[in-house]
């Protein structure tokens, strides 16, 4: 073949995969006059954000921009980084791989729902990352997925956070026992069982690594004695864990069990991990500060199962003090909204900071994800995930106005059609009373064949 | 518990084809009941021929022989031994394809679970992980059920198996033909996935179907290499018999096809995905939205099967003012331009000239060729509504050398109409599978109706005894005759029927059986169905037994 030949083929070639590997898409735009909340300096007044191809660019007072570049007056608003949820279920078609204690191979990023109508009604609250987590029925649940809300597409891989780490699912307490021990009678049946399935786990990755090693080595020194070992993602999944590869987010709720992660952790040399839920967390606080990156709480729900009456409105004011990263997260499609409010009432019940309550919803959630260089303040160079907000984004009138992904522009108030639903199921009669969407939950999917009574 | 051996058993393809072959009594005469067709050779003439979507023949005449079309041509001298079809103002299209359906085909018997039973980690066989079971094993001919499909115009399907789980098994194409032979086309056809799961063990969602799936890949590709390894030295212990992943080496060789049966965008999305983590040839079945996808798809020269289901129209007759809410209107608008969506999908994928292929499965009978009127409207063009029921399905098959078209050397499966395609009045008038003629036409159905032949077997304590009854209705009145085994042993007797009552729910009659001591008066009487029948043979003087019959579907003798 002659070279320009293969030059036009390699072209044709480049062109015909370059339509399909798009990148997702960014924008510019210049934000001026806003307070600019930034999270990590503090509230610049008077302030314009210059954002090109989805990057903040530009902080300070008057900005110019290029000709086209669309400009928003945003004179007395308040403007803030995206709000990042630490642990949610918006967008997942499925939550809980109910069926074994151990699912650690399975991924989120396989079952996302790109049609998911909350995703744009997180959008309308100011949230612009959530983390999809699998539920809390298995001790080591499956592999998570950090989503971009970029609603409007219906390819589910245009939702992921390429960037972000890979984290994992685990659960301690009730609903692991609940669901293997009581309801098929396998282990976990106890709290003790729990740390023995995450003991067993670890063992078995590390035999599972030691006869690849093996395998592998004997294969470089042309020593073949046997055949290839099985290949096994769950156990390979706990490798990764072990090696340090995968951030552990841990559903958990008493001090006791929290605690005993932590010793598990510190003896598998294990230190990135963060605790989800964590309503006894302030008993262990310290701790949480030395050996964790961080707890994820709620600002004040409890008492819905017996595992979560020990708890405390100022739970994540303590951690906070402490030194914990601590992140406010919403577990629910509803609270997902309005997280604002939620770090509010951190001010009621601990009087933590403006910062402080915003970092809660912010660069804390963030660096729990291991993104917060990428997104999480307002800097130079970050990612421009940002929300405008009429009123401080801590006064309860605050009202979200514009909601930007990488620069674009995913939620307007001043536009704001009633009917945004992505696909129609035709299959439904246009009843308005059937077009509301179910909540996802930490049990979804658990059958009632593996638990009596669905909990959270 | 069963051991996992009992289920290890290999399947070879002799034994498929054998235990599908129908093993008919073999007569004492060549044709002692005269069914056998006079000649196997026809000539169809004065046609309108549409032997691919892009061609029309007028006038023209085919020869088919031995289920093989031997000529087209315009004037052709007719062979004396050719049975002539007379095929003026008639169209003949070639044969259709389904490319997924499953009737006929049995569930497998899966292990029963023992009593330490983990749902964690089931065997595969009960998890619906045995890929190495086969449509073909488990399809059973049923004529009755299988005549519908004939009856518009089908005579190809792809037969899937049937199983909840996510590898049920490999498919299977089976012709259409004469019931009496074995109508198995091409077997290991390709290896069937889907997203469904048996519930309440692992795997147990989606998200378990893709994680084992990327396994099984994983270790099918280590399997082959363990048994490359084995081959070649000595002092490699035993490879234990894996007849799961012997069943997917096919698959991530890239020689078999894997068809993946997608019910929604986001499960055509996952196949699509699973293809570009783990390469392999696959094909997207039951295809029912997503338009999103075809520059994807296209690039990526995935086979595509379309649904021929669709959606209900919910939104063009309103609900009650009292009932209809805030932005009524708004809605039903949204509401009717998706239920457009569904209805031009098709249209959209013969605009990105992606060569699809249409399956009947989980669409009524009655709707298909409604459906298909239905995309023709919303914009999908009757040519290619037509390759996609003909040389689209042979191609993604990989039979278009024998089907798919009209053509000599190619297989005799030929629809015959009475107007075009897809026209509003138009009525298959005969179906030619594998070169058997199939006469559906009002006068053949006339003359069905009174021309029956019905197979019986009564339990008697010696065993089963079989025959035929043979009814003829002649000015209103019916006639008939039994046969039955000679008492005396010398072979089949044929009998009058006497004191013959026949009517829509019920049947008797009487008839005598000599044998070397006595004269015999046998009455019969019992409960009838179009089709079937069961009731009492009462023998005078002796005892009473069970008969049950069915009345049997032939191909029609009009033109043979």
């Amino acid at each position: 073949m002659n070279k320009k030949l293969l030059l036009l083929a390699g072209l044709i070639i480049w062109l015909g995969t370059e339509g399909f590997s798009q990148k997702n898409p960014v924008a510019d735009v210049l934000i001026k006059n806003a307070h600019v909340i930034t999270i990590t300096n503090g509230t610049l007044e008077d302030t314009d954000v210059l954002i090109q191809d989805g990057i903040i660019k530009e902080i300070g007072a008057n900005l110019k921009a290029k000709k086209n570049i669309p400009v928003v007056d945003a004179t007395g608003q308040y403007l803030m980084p995206g709000i990042i949820d630490a642990h949610s279920h918006l967008a997942l078609e499925i939550i809980n791989e109910a069926s074994s204690p151990i699912t650690s191979e399975v991924q989120m990023r396989d079952v996302i729902d790109p049609f998911d109508i909350s995703i744009y009604r997180a959008l309308a609250g100011g949230t612009t990352i959530s983390h999809a987590m699998h539920g809390s029925a298995n001790v080591i649940g499956g592999q998570n997925v950090t989503l971009k809300l970029r609603y409007g597409t219906a390819d589910p891989e245009k939702l992921i956070m390429e960037e972000a780490p890979r984290t994992i699912k685990f659960a301690l307490g009730e609903n692991p026992t609940r669901v293997h021990g009581i309801g098929k009678n396998l282990q976990p049946r106890s709290r003790m069982g729990v740390e023995a399935v995450i003991r067993n786990g670890f063992e078995e990755a590390l035999q599972y690594k030691r006869v690849w090693a093996k395998w592998e080595k004997d294969k470089q020194d042309k020593k073949i004695n046997s055949t290839p070992p099985k290949y096994n993602s769950r156990l390979q999944t706990l490798v990764d864990i072990l090696e340090g590869e995968i951030i552990i987010h841990c559903h958990s709720y008493r001090a006791d069990e929290i605690y005993m992660l932590i010793q598990v952790c510190q003896e598998y040399g294990i230190d990135k991990i963060v605790f989800s839920h964590v309503n006894e967390g302030f008993k262990v606080a310290p701790e949480l500060a030395k050996y964790t990156m961080g707890a994820s709480v709620f600002s004040d729900w409890w008492a819905y199962k017996f595992e979560v009456y020990y708890s405390t409105a100022y739970n994540a004011a303590i951690l906070t003090k402490n030194g914990v990263v601590t992140s406010i997260n919403s577990d629910s499609d509803e609270l997902i909204r309005h997280l604002y409010h939620e770090a509010a009432k951190t001010q009621r019940y601990g009087g933590l900071s403006d910062d402080e309550a915003l970092a809660l919803i912010t660069i804390n959630p963030a660096k729990q994800l291991g993104i917060d260089q990428f997104v999480g303040s307002i800097e130079v160079g970050k990612q421009a995930d940002l929300v405008l907000f009429d009123k401080h984004p801590l006064s309860i009138y605050a009202i979200p106005q514009i909601t930007w992904v990488d620069g674009v522009k995913y939620f307007d108030r001043a536009s704001d059609e009633a009917d945004q639903r992505l696909k129609i199921n035709v299959k439904r009669s246009p009843d308005p009373f059937l077009l509301s969407t179910g909540t996802h939950n930490c049990m979804q999917d658990v059958d009632m064949l593996f638990t009596e009574n669905q909990h959270y | 518990m069963k051991s996992k051996k009992q289920l290890i058993l290999p399947y070879f393809t002799a034994i498929v084809i054998c235990l599908l072959v129908n093993i008919s009594q073999s007569p004492a005469q060549s044709d002692n009941n005269g069914e056998k067709r006079v000649t196997t050779s026809y000539f169809l003439t004065g046609a309108t021929i549409i032997p691919s979507p892009d061609k029309i023949l007028s006038e023209y005449d085919i020869l088919f022989k031995n289920g093989i079309i031997v000529k087209i041509g315009k004037n052709l001298q007719a062979p004396t031994d050719a049975k002539e079809i007379n095929g003026k103002s008639l169209f003949v299209y070639p044969g259709f394809i389904d490319f997924g359906n499953k009737t006929g085909v049995k569930a497998p018997e899966l292990p029963e679970r023992p009593d330490n039973f983990d749902s964690s980690n089931p065997d595969p066989e009960i998890a619906g992980i045995h890929p190495h079971f086969s449509a073909a094993k488990h399809y059973q001919l049923d004529e009755n059920l299988e005549e519908e499909w004939r009856k518009l115009g089908f005579t190809l399907g792809q037969k899937l198996p049937v199983g909840q789980g996510m590898l049920p098994g490999s498919t299977a194409v089976v012709i259409y033909g004469n019931p009496d032979n074995n109508n198995l086309l091409t077997n290991l056809q390709s290896q069937y996935f889907q997203f469904s799961t048996i519930r309440g063990l692992y795997p147990h969602t989606q998200l378990a179907v893709m994680a084992k799936w990327r396994d099984l890949y994983q270790n099918t590709v280590l399997h082959e290499e363990s048994l490359k390894l084995y081959e070649g030295n000595q002092h490699i212990g035993r490879i234990k018999n894996d007849p799961v992943l012997n069943a997917l080496i096919p698959v991530t060789q890239g020689k078999q096809t894997l068809l993946v049966s997608v019910n929604s965008e986001l499960d055509l999305r996952r196949a699509i995905k699973m293809q570009d983590e783990n390469n392999f040839k696959l094909i997207l079945l039951g295809v029912n939205e997503g338009s999103s996808a075809i520059p994807l798809l296209k690039a990526k020269e995935i086979g595509v099967v379309l649904s021929l289901d669709l959606p209900k129209d919910s939104f063009t007759d309103s609900l009650p003012k009292a009932e209809q809410g805030e932005d009524y209107e708004a809605l039903i608008k949204r509401g009717k331009a998706a239920y457009k969506e569904a209805l031009t999908l098709a249209s959209k994928f013969e605009k990105a000239e992606i060569p699809f292929a249409f399956s009947s499965l989980g669409t009524e009978k009655k709707d298909l060729f409604k459906n298909l009127n239905l995309m023709i409207e919303n914009g999908l063009s009757k040519e290619t509504a037509l390759a996609a029921l003909t040389n689209n399905p042979a191609k993604l098959l990989g039979i278009e050398n024998i089907n798919g078209s009209i053509s000599p050397g190619k297989m005799a499966n030929m629809v015959v109409m009475t107007d075009s395609l897809f026209s509003k009045d138009a009525k298959v008038k005969m179906v030619i599978s594998d070169g058997y003629l199939f006469d559906y036409s009002e006068d053949a159905k006339l003359t069905d109706a009174k021309n029956q032949v019905w197979n019986y077997a009564a339990e008697t304590p010696v065993g089963q005894s079989k025959g035929t009854w043979e009814f003829v209705q002649k000015d209103n009145k019916w006639e008939g005759t039994i046969t039955y085994d000679s008492p005396k042993g010398t072979g089949i007797k044929k009998s009058e029927m006497k004191d013959l009552l026949k009517t829509e729910d019920a049947l008797s009659f009487s008839f005598t059986v000599e044998t070397n001591e006595e004269v015999l008066e046998v009455t019969v009487s019992g409960d009838l169905d179009p089709d079937k029948f069961e009731g009492k043979m009462n023998i005078k003087g002796y005892n009473q037994f069970t008969v049950k019959a069915s009345k049997k579907v032939k191909p029609n003798k009009n033109h043979e």
